[in-house]
This record gives C-alpha cells, sequence and structure tokens, in this order.
C-alpha cells in the first residue's frame, strides 16, 4: 500500500480515538448553535422599565397602562428610592419618573429618566424608542391619529434569522481550529515526543507524511462540516440555499489554507506551550474580526477593509454566501481568489519554514 | 565483509550559548564495522554517539565524509540504507491511542512488509502485552517492543542507541540476552553505551569517542593492555572503565 495512504488511515485511526478532540470539535459549535438558536426563536425580550407615579392621577395611570401594553416594555411600578436601586443593580435598563404635576393642563410636564449610562450601551438606541412611545400616549389621550405607519417586511423573503449568519461563521471556525490544531499542535507534540523522529527512521518520505496529514485533516473536516450542517438543518431549521458541493469547494481550500499556516506555527514553535501561544496569536483576533459573529460592517471604518482580508474572514464569507445567499461557485470567485492566495502564501511559507531533518531532531 | 564504513564523517551545530558560532559534534569519525559483529560506540554524554549514529542511518544530513552502510552510500539514498538498517532510538514514545500491535502493523506496513506483529512481539517476549498500549508497558518492555520495532524489515544492521540506559539489572540482562540472540542469527549491531560492563560483555570491537573523535578503538581486552594507567608489569589491571575515565578525564559531563 502506497506510504501516504498508510498515513492517512493512521491519522484517521488517531483522531477516531481521540474522544477529547471529537468532543471539543463538536462541542462549542453546538452551544453556540443552541444558544443562538433559543435566543433567536421568539420574538425580542421585552426593556424592563421601572416608572414611578408620582402624580397618581388619571392621565397618569392611564399613561402607565398605554406604556405597560407596549410589547417592547415590560413595566413594574414603584417608589423612587427603590426603583433607583434597581436601576443601579442592573435589574431595570431605566426608570421613569412622572412628576406631581403630571396632567393635560397644557403645560408640559418634565419627565426623568433615571439610567446607568455605564450599563446602558444602547442608550442612544432606547432613547427615541422611548420619545416614540411617549408620542404615541400623548397621540392616544389627545384621540390624534397617525399620518403614518410603519411595516418591517424582509426583503429576502426567507427565514432567516441571526442563526443563519452565525451557522457559518461557526463551520469556518470549526474549519480553522481543526486544521490548525491538526497540523500545527500534532507536529509539535510529535516532534517533542521523539515520534517523527521514530517514523523517520523508516523509509517514509517528508511527501509521504504531510499527504497523509493533509489527507486525512481533510476527510474529518469535510465529515465534520457535514456533521455540522447537518444538525444546523435538522435540529435548528437552518435553511442551506445553495449546494453541498460549493460548500465542500470553500470547505476543502479553506482546510488546505488553515492546514499550511499550522504547518508554518509547528515549524516555528518548539515546545507545547509555544504553539498555544502563537496559535493563539493567529486565531484569536481572526475569531473577532472576521465577521463570525457579527457582521464585519459593525467593525469601525478603519478596520473593516483589513478584516475582510483575513483568512477566516474569506472562509466565513463564501461559506455564508453559499448557506444564505444561495451562492454558486461562479458568484464568489472573488472571495475563492483570496483563499486561494493566502493558500499558496502559506503554503510556500510553510515549505520555507519547515527543516525537516531539524524538525526529526 | 565491511558492513558500516564511515570515512571521516562530519557534523557540525550552531551552539546554543554563543549566537553565530559553531561547535564540531562529530569532528571526522572514520569507522570499519564487519558484518556479524557486534560494534560498540563508548563515550561520555555529548560526546557525538548518537550524531554519528543518525548520520548512519540517514535521519541527520551528512556534514561532511562518507558512510556506506549495507552497501549503499547513505547521502545517495538514504531511503534504501533505511530499508535495509533497523534503528532503535534514546527516546521511545509512540503514538497515543495504537496498541503494540497495530503499531507493529503500521511500522511493517511502512516498509512495505506484512510480518505478522504477533512473530515480533514473541521474539521480544512481549506477545501477551500484543493490546495494551505502550505508555502501559514498564522501562524493560518499552525497550524490548522499541527493538521489536527495529527489527519488522529483518535488518542487516541493528542500530542500538543507549538500549540499556536507566533499566534495572534484570532488564539490562534481558536485553543483552535478545542481543546477543539476534547477533548469534547473523544480525549485526552497533550500540552506543556509557555502560562499560555491557560493552565489555556484549561487544566484539569497542571505540571510544570524546569531544566528536575516536580516540581509541579495538577489542576491549586490546584498550585494557593499551589504556589500562596500572603499569603493565602485571598482565590486565584494572577495568574498562579504568580505560574510560583515564582517556577522557573524570570530570562530570552535562
Amino acid at each position: 500500500m502506497n506510504l501516504t495512504f498508510v498515513m492517512t488511515r493512521t491519522f484517521l485511526r488517531l483522531f477516531s480515538r481521540d474522544r477529547q478532540a471529537i468532543f471539543f470539535s463538536l462541542f462549542f459549535p453546538l452551544v453556540f448553535m443552541t444558544v443562538f438558536g433559543l435566543a433567536g426563536s421568539g420574538a425580542d425580550d421585552p426593556m424592563k422599565i421601572g416608572i414611578v407615579d408620582s402624580a397618581g392621577n388619571a392621565l397618569s395611570r392611564q399613561f402607565v397602562a398605554t406604556l405597560s401594553a407596549n410589547p417592547l416594555f415590560e413595566v413594574s411600578e414603584g417608589d423612587e428610592a427603590a426603583l433607583r436601586e434597581q436601576v443601579v443593580a442592573g435589574d431595570l435598563r431605566l426608570a421613569l419618573i412622572l412628576p406631581a404635576g403630571f396632567q393635560d393642563n397644557g403645560t408640559p410636564s418634565a419627565l426623568t429618566v433615571l439610567v446607568d449610562a455605564a450599563q446602558v450601551r444602547e442608550l442612544g438606541l432606547i432613547m427615541p424608542v422611548l420619545e416614540q412611545a411617549l408620542v404615541d400616549v400623548e397621540r392616544d389621550l389627545r384621540n390624534i391619529t397617525s399620518l403614518f405607519s410603519l411595516t418591517v417586511e424582509d426583503v429576502k423573503a426567507r427565514s432567516q434569522n441571526y442563526l443563519s449568519f452565525v451557522v457559518p461563521g461557526l463551520l469556518a471556525f470549526t474549519l480553522m481550529t481543526l486544521s490548525i490544531g491538526g497540523s500545527g499542535f500534532n507536529i509539535v507534540e510529535y516532534r517533542r515526543k521523539g515520534i517523527l523522529k521514530r517514523l523517520f527512521v523508516t523509509p517514509i518520505q517528508p511527501k509521504h507524511f504531510i499527504g497523509g496529514l493533509v489527507l486525512s485533516r481533510t476527510i474529518i473536516c469535510m465529515t465534520q462540516l457535514t456533521v455540522l450542517v447537518g444538525i444546523a438543518v435538522v435540529l435548528f431549521r437552518v435553511e442551506v440555499a445553495g449546494s453541498f458541493a460549493s460548500l465542500y469547494v470553500v470547505g476543502i481550500l479553506g482546510t488546505a489554507l488553515f492546514l499550511s499556516i499550522g504547518f508554518c506555527l509547528g515549524s516555528l514553535a518548539k515546545t507545547q506551550q509555544a504553539i498555544m501561544a502563537i496559535g493563539n496569536l493567529v486565531t484569536f483576533p481572526q475569531v473577532f474580526l472576521s465577521g463570525i459573529f457579527y457582521p464585519i460592517e459593525t467593525l469601525p471604518d478603519l478596520i473593516q477593509p483589513f478584516a475582510h482580508l483575513l483568512p477566516l474572514s474569506f472562509v466565513a464569507t463564501g461559506l455564508r454566501e453559499i448557506i444564505v445567499n444561495g451562492a454558486g461557485i461562479g458568484d464568489i470567485l472573488p472571495t475563492l481568489a483570496g483563499l486561494t492566495v493566502w493558500a499558496i502564501v502559506a503554503l510556500g511559507l510553510a515549505i520555507w519554514l519547515f527543516v525537516w531533518k531539524e524538525v526529526a531532531a | 565483509m565491511l558492513i558500516v564504513e564511515a570515512r571521516d564523517l562530519f557534523k557540525s551545530y550552531p551552539r546554543p550559548d554563543r549566537k553565530g558560532e559553531t561547535f564540531n559534534a562529530v569532528d571526522g569519525v572514520s569507522l570499519a564495522i564487519e558484518a556479524g559483529e557486534v560494534f560498540g560506540i563508548l563515550g561520555p554524554n555529548g560526546a557525538g554517539k548518537t550524531t554519528t549514529l543518525e548520520m548512519l542511518e540517514g535521519l541527520t544530513d551528512i556534514g561532511g565524509g562518507v558512510a556506506i552502510v549495507a552497501g549503499l552510500d547513505v547521502k545517495a539514498e538514504p531511503y534504501k540504507v533505511k530499508q535495509r538498517i533497523g534503528v532503535q532510538l534514546q527516546a521511545n514514545e509512540y503514538f497515543d491511542h495504537l496498541s503494540l500491535r497495530e503499531l507493529l502493523r503500521l511500522f511493517t506496513a511502512l516498509y512495505g512488509r506484512a510480518e505478522a506483529p504477533e512473530t515480533l512481539l514473541g521474539r521480544v517476549n512481549l506477545l501477551e502485552k500484543a493490546d495494551a498500549k505502550p505508555a502501559k508497558l514498564s522501562g524493560g518492555q518499552k525497550q524490548r517492543f522499541s527493538i521489536a520495532c527495529a527489527l519488522v524489515n529483518e535488518p542487516q544492521v541493528l542500530f542500538l542507541d543507549e538500549p540499556t540506559t536507566g533499566l534495572d539489572p534484570q532488564a539490562k540482562r534481558n536485553i543483552w540476552d535478545l542481543i546477543r540472540a539476534l547477533n548469534s542469527k547473523g544480525m549485526t549491531i552497533v550500540l552506543t553505551t556509557h555502560n562499560m560492563e555491557e560493552a565489555e560483555s556484549l561487544c566484539g570491537r569497542i571505540a571510544i569517542m570524546d569531544h566528536g573523535k575516536i580516540i581509541a578503538q579495538g577489542t576491549p581486552q586490546e584498550l585494557i593492555l593499551q589504556h589500562a594507567p596500572e603499569p603493565p608489569t602485571a598482565p590486565l589491571h584494572g577495568n574498562l572503565e579504568d580505560v574510560f575515565l583515564h582517556l577522557t578525564g573524570s570530570a562530570l559531563r552535562e
């Protein structure tokens, strides 16, 4: 049998017996899917607000009732001191104080809003909503019919939600960790234990070893990709708009790219601690910058052009275009080109850094 | 017939402590080992024994000189040489999750052969451990297993790097018996050691290395006659350890 296949079979057997590795390669994506799947299933949680009704007249009662009826808010009443404490504790987003002179006598009443600005990051988003609610109440009280009304319609007209956005990102993330771990981490481990040297006592050549590692990891990554997409489709009702064939094209290119990066790291790092450190250095920024959990467009303008060029961005974008928008290979050529350029650069660097005799020593 | 021949082997490495400088790990080593011999390379730690072996085995690039092993030029045909030799390394760790049987099957496949793992395990008395993982073996069992791994291709020359270091006396004797049994069937054995008793009782000829050079070579008796520090009025005073310390000095090595 060809030595490449001997090694491929060996690496596959090693992975299949490494329960810890299998568990962790599925655990994180599944946890994230579950969390986001559950979070995205219902409507947004109502905002908890408190109201201090210092007026206690008919108008203020009606105001409180109208606000309570608004599905955006979950209203609780209380005295100012108690509500203030709850705002500080973070149990309430804000507390609204209706002054004693809150009545419909032509003079505007000054309402006070208690907030913890440090806790309410979305204050800028909340205030207009609140003001809108106040306007609605006012219209209601004065029996004015609104001139406009807004209905939101999803232009994509598909049942896609945040989970559909995050699943391709999670797939890309899984490919990255499995590949970089498979080449970089394993090589450092095999070298440290003298296993590499033991192998190279036999007539095996580097090409057989690398070929076996690449082939086995590609099979492992494509299997994980299939399992995770299957779970997303069956359990979480994520729709895959494009074809599986296109997914595998992006997946295999991504695997090749990350394996090469792993080989580079494995050549640079001499110890297990070192590979952990430089592995994190390479993967962590990409997790935050590559649009895995949030669109790259939410990043500061200055960073966006660079973020789009990260290896993980290309993989995530490619998978997302296929899953969410039903793109075919022809539609994502720029992304594939980016992936290919990265793969060639990483492979070249890996070959340049990889001194076999030294690696085995 | 010569089965291992080395002429002026040379290898230098960058110094770990001083940047830009190199030191000669192996500095002009020549060896002529006959087929069927048990040949010992003795030397303190850092003398260049392992580097010499690894150049002969095709594991380390030959820095200078020529090595002919089993009739092949190591520099020109390292993979063919590996096909004909067996190597036991100092470190003997293996893939986790694979049993002795599976590891032997892997190594056999890497030589393109198909010997039954059980036959090999039987030769080193480990048959009952066939389904155990190497991590569960004792020191002596590990060493016997790594010799079994070195035998998968019926090698013409068996290289053993410190085969008994760290073993208790029983396990050590057991390995010696194994080496003698292999040699009695005609296998050439090249071993390194710093155990004088081992060299004296196993090896037909010995080369003593220090600072990358061979400083003495011959049968144990010849070496004692020539180099033992006692005056030669009485025949064979002292032992091989005296020769060793006399030649390499008694300062502690790292």
